[in-house]
């Protein structure tokens, strides 16, 4: 094959002019696109970040602009303020989320796996509740999550949120782990078995390795769903304040009738330092991952 | 995996300690208002203890315990919607978190486990709750929800601690009606009594026009519109509706006094044969469609909250706005620090007469729209029920009224005789003696009936107000919400 | 599926005990319970009335309902296209030899979507914002004042309005996604098939599309399951209005159970959204297996 491409890029190198010019403006075109979409993406952040240095009244008189005396003030105020229990939250939204990762990514890495390989008779069925599990209307559902909870004595303890955070983050896990093990090729797995891998070894010691693009991927997506989960927080957590997270905290922030934008801005982004860190920070780990993890067909 | 999971970890861990240093390290800054609120509280301290040593008497009926202290040692869950953002600028939440502090500070030997939510998640928290059968010991009930509540035995019958109240003869008599079913009341009406409708305008700005109060007239209002839109205004008055609720507690509440008269809103909440069809109410509707329709407002009326509306006045952009006392004391208190000239000029009036409404044009409506209710289950446990009252008593009685009369002039349930209001500016005196002896008050439509049928009168006058639609198609639809969930009931 | 490795049903059996008890514990029991309370008038409290299928039968004659799910519908299709189409397109753009900054790019793609959907609301609002906005501001500079408009105040717009900033946020997401299952593909399968003269669009839809189609799937699947659903978007900056020219299903569940304390109402709401969302992702999953089908993808 390699041979063969070799030979097909001595042919093909041999380009017009023209075609030089058609790639350049290809080149030109994609990466515009590419760069109007990115800062797109960013500049809510920025937007975000300097309007938490204006103050309520320059804001409201002007919310595109920068700020013409930038102040730390909101900052100040959000810190120092013991109701808002920073952190306290900080660390029950770490706690939480960490420990709902961690299972997410376990069950649904092995349930994805099953799914993907193992015929049994309920494996659709499984499937299908699972992909059931993406169609529940929370906030319609508010009620009866609260009376069975509380039924069943599971309320405003530590673990209460993880057993929501969990099931409700698993459907997308399931999916996205079968998907894209369908996708690897048997061989592998023969080939283990041949050599006298059991279920259990292969699946650990072979698949996931294997499977970490992904798994890396459900952590992703799933780290922000249960940092900035909200409704859980209030119907279940939010009568022992030790156990607010930080999304319920901040509505602290939040008056009946005044709310302060820039305040609040430098109130989500104390709030979200420490995830879109570890963001920023391992972005260039987690997409080498994807790429290095990727398997060869 | 095993590495990054532990390096997230570790790292996130970090990073909260870090933050939580910058927390500590800096906390001398806010507890100011704190220890300011302990200095007034020295003050009203000795007169608390006598009320509470009398107020006592009546709770002691049902515990026998002593009437000096409290007998009850334990918790008390209680639920509110003052945070400490909204507790700044707004006299009512203020006074509300300095009179829980001053209680828990008298009674060290009961824990009180507050709840503290932003008033919109507060709103859903309590239904969640309430349907669970699983409401907080002392919390906040809204007016629309006591007859429903009441009836399913979820709020404690009040009317006797009510009557046996150390300030009973105090009380204001008007402010219980929303809490009320039949002969008995459900809570103590709490935070400040407050107009949900009142024109704030500039007079500078309405004099040059040719007015020198605002106009009685809608009108005149007109008239005046066509002044200010050659003489670089858009617009005349600021109004938003952007949450749906502002158009009929800040606007219909009012005006359809002005159409049907009090004794209309009466008989629908008695039951006494009144629909939301009649002409008068339907007449009050189209009216609203019509007027704004006719661009004395700001265009995007429907789409920004009140609080952005209110900036439109702030900055200078319109000369007059509508909205509730807690615009008004947003509005002077930020003015007062911004803007002098404009502060000195703020007018306040009540909406003009329609030309073909008939009755009183000196109307606003008036209330409180919370009151303290107790969980029903409560009075299984004498001492803790002991321990719940005293706390109502403290939260609605004479120090609260002080403290919001002496600090905001603002007025509470209980009266107040001879407020001296001389430390206050002019525009300060004119808004307490506008909202309390000048005008006459009517009644706040959502403190009252049923949520579903101002949920649904809400989301249609909104497109009402959009142009679509009419009146009397609105009024069929909230009579048969009105119907559905409570006549029938 | 797999012949080489039989596991034990046991062993299997297992491994699913306790994350399908656990699953089924928080999901589905309430959901049970929203069944079980959908035959009563129940208006928040202790008392329940038996009332049988009658709500039901009001939810059928539901106008706000069924405006609401029509509204859903559009904003699936519009999100289809626009969330996993538009990503689809911007992953072979990162992938491409010509780009450069691609890890800037893949960085920054996904942020939007970490930030929570009512944040998401509030700035969208005031980009949308008539008097402030960002819309408004540059009509007014490019000198098409008669343009503006309050954006989110008419019926006719405010649905395609709304869905922009969900469009905005997960076309990251599921870039993110679709860039996973990428990685799986040989890279030479890519190198070969341009060096073959088969242009972007061609390469797109007969060698990248078949090899990432399970995906694909799984993507199309999220996201009409996110937008049958949505709900915090929307609550942020219209509250379904004006009127309910906005107004979802999962807001008007809401809207009943909490606004109007009716809970009997409000729970047949939610089992209604269930089942129909229920009936559109199969229906979804059919269309979109059947037009892979004619592509010859098999």
């Amino acid at each position: 094959m390699s041979a063969q491409t070799i030979k097909m890029t001595k042919v093909k190198s041999a380009k017009t002019p023209l075609q030089k010019f058609g790639t350049g403006v290809a080149a030109v075109l994609i990466n515009a696109v590419l760069m109007i979409f990115s800062i797109s993406c960013i500049f809510p952040l920025v937007w975000m970040f300097y309007s938490s240095l204006k103050l309520k009244r320059q804001f409201n008189a002007d919310i595109i602009g920068f700020p013409k005396s930038p102040t730390f003030e909101n900052y100040i105020r959000v810190l120092t303020n013991k109701d808002y229990h920073l952190t306290s939250s900080m660390v029950n939204s770490v706690r939480v989320t960490v420990i709902s990762l961690f299972f997410i990514v376990l069950f649904g890495f092995v349930i994805g796996y099953i799914l993907a390989r193992v015929p049994f008779k309920l494996n659709r069925f499984l499937y299908v509740l699972f992909l059931m599990g993406l169609l529940i209307p929370v906030h319609s559902l508010l009620v009866p999550i609260y009376v069975v909870f509380n039924a069943a004595g599971m309320s405003n303890q530590w673990y209460t949120l993880i057993i929501p955070y969990v099931a409700f983050g698993l459907p997308i896990a399931v999916f996205l782990v079968e998907g894209f093990i369908k996708a690897i090729p048997v061989e592998l797995e023969e080939a283990a078995a041949i050599d006298g891998s059991s279920f259990t070894h292969t699946m650990f010691n072979i698949i996931l390795p294997v499977s970490r693009p992904i798994l890396t991927t459900v952590a992703i997506i799933q780290s922000f769903s249960c940092w900035n989960e909200f409704s859980f927080a209030l119907v279940l957590c939010s009568r022992n304040v030790k156990l607010q997270t930080v999304p319920l905290a901040m509505t602290n922030f939040k008056g009946q009738f005044a709310s302060d934008y820039p305040k609040i801005m430098a109130g989500m982004l104390v709030t979200m330092v420490p995830i879109v860190l570890l963001y920023f920070i391992f972005s260039k780990k987690i997409i080498e991952g994807m790429v290095a993890g990727a398997v060869k067909g | 995996m095993k590495k990054k999971l532990l390096s997230v970890v570790l790292s996130t861990t970090m990073l909260t300690a870090i933050l939580a240093g910058c927390g500590s390290s800096q906390t001398t800054g806010t507890s100011e208002t704190s220890t300011q609120a302990a200095t007034t509280d020295a003050a009203t301290e000795t007169t608390s203890a006598a009320a509470e040593a009398s107020s006592d008497t009546s709770a002691s009926a049902a515990s026998g315990s002593s009437a000096t202290a409290l007998a009850y040692k334990g918790e008390i869950n209680m639920m509110h919607f003052s945070t400490s953002e909204e507790s700044e600028g707004n006299g009512g939440s203020d006074g509300f978190r300095t009179m829980i502090q001053q209680w828990t500070d008298a009674h060290p030997d009961i824990t009180l486990n507050q709840n503290v939510l932003a008033n919109d998640e507060y709103k859903t928290q309590i239904a969640t709750m309430a349907s669970a059968d699983d409401l907080p010991d002392v919390f906040l009930l809204q007016g629309m929800n006591t007859k429903a509540w009441a009836k399913q035995g979820l709020i404690l019958d009040m009317t006797d601690i009510i009557k046996n109240s150390p300030y009973y003869s105090e009380y204001n008599q008007a402010y219980f009606t929303p809490f009320t079913d039949g002969d008995k009341l459900y809570a103590l009406p709490a935070l400040t009594g407050g107009t949900c409708t009142v024109v704030i305008y500039d007079k500078a700005a309405w004099k040059k026009a040719g007015f020198d109060s605002f106009p009685t007239s809608w009108d005149d209002v007109k008239k005046a519109n066509d002044y200010f839109t050659k003489n670089g205004y858009d617009y005349s008055i600021a109004f938003g509706n952007g949450g749906q609720w502002q158009a009929n507690s800040d606007f219909l509440s009012t005006l359809g006094d002005r159409y049907t008269g009090p004794d209309w809103f009466q008989s629908i909440i008695n039951k006494g044969g009144a629909k939301f069809t009649d002409d008068k109410f339907v007449s009050a509707l189209s009216f609203m469609q019509n007027i704004f329709k006719s661009g004395i407002f700001n265009k995007d009326f429907n789409d920004v909250t009140n609080e952005d509306a209110r900036e439109y006045f702030i900055s200078g952009d319109a000369p007059a706005f509508i909205g509730g006392n807690w615009d008004e004391s947003y509005i002077t208190s930020t003015l007062k620090s911004s803007n002098q000239d404009l502060y000195n000029n703020i007018g306040f009036a009540v909406l003009p007469q329609p030309s073909d409404a008939t009755y009183d044009e000196n109307s606003q409506n008036i209330g409180l729209g919370y009151g303290i209710a107790i969980n029903a289950k409560v009075a299984s446990d004498p001492d803790k029920l002991a321990a719940c009252v005293d706390l109502a008593y403290k939260l609605t009685g004479p120090d609260f009224s002080n403290y919001v009369a002496t600090n905001y002039a603002l007025g509470g349930l209980t009266k107040i005789d001879n407020v001296d209001l001389s430390k206050f500016s002019q525009v300060e005196q004119d808004f307490y003696n506008w909202s309390y002896t000048d005008t006459t008050p009517c009644e706040i439509y959502d403190s009252y009936v049923d949520p579903a049928v101002w949920s649904v009168c809400n989301t249609e006058l909104q497109s009402l107000l959009n142009g679509e639609g009419d009146a009397k198609t609105v009024a069929a639809d909230i009579q048969k919400a009105y119907e559905e969930n409570y006549l029938n009931k | 599926m797999l012949k080489a490795i039989k596991p034990k049903m046991s062993v299997v059996a297992a491994f699913l005990a306790v994350p399908v008890i656990w699953y089924i514990f928080s999901v589905f029991v309430p959901l049970a319970a929203a069944l079980f309370y959908s035959f009563f008038e129940w208006k928040g409290g202790p008392d329940k009335t038996f009332t049988g299928i009658a709500n039901y039968v009001k939810l059928i004659h539901d106008g706000t309902f069924w405006q609401a799910f029509g509204h859903n519908i559009f904003i699936v299709v519009v999100c289809i296209v626009g969330q996993v189409g538009i990503a689809f397109i911007l992953v072979l753009m990162v992938n491409s030899r010509l780009t450069r900054l691609k890890g800037m790019h893949r960085t920054f793609g996904f942020f939007p979507s970490t930030i929570s959907a009512v944040y998401i609301g509030l700035i969208w609002t005031m980009i949308f914002d008539y008097k402030r906005g960002i819309i408004n501001y540059i009509l007014i500079q490019t000198g098409h004042k008669d343009l503006t408009q309050v954006w989110l105040n008419n019926p006719a717009l405010v649905l395609p309005f709304v869905s922009i900033p969900l469009v905005w946020q997960f076309i990251g997401y599921y870039m993110v996604i679709l860039l996973s299952a990428i990685a799986a593909v040989d890279n030479e399968i890519f190198e070969v098939a341009e060096l073959d003269g088969a242009n972007a669009f061609q390469r797109a839809i007969y060698i990248v599309l078949p090899l990432i189609k399970n995906m694909l799937m799984v993507c199309i699947t999220l996201c009409v399951a996110g937008n049958m659903k949505v709900f915090d978007h929307i609550y942020t900056m219209t509250e379904g209005g004006p009127g309910t020219a906005s107004m979802v299903m999962a807001l008007y569940g809401y809207k009943v159970s909490f606004e109007q304390s009716n809970m009997g109402y409000g729970s047949t709401i939610s089992v209604a959204i269930f089942v129909v969302s229920l009936i559109v992702i199969q229906g979804s999953r059919k269309l979109v297996e059947f037009s892979m089908r004619n592509k010859g993808v098999e």
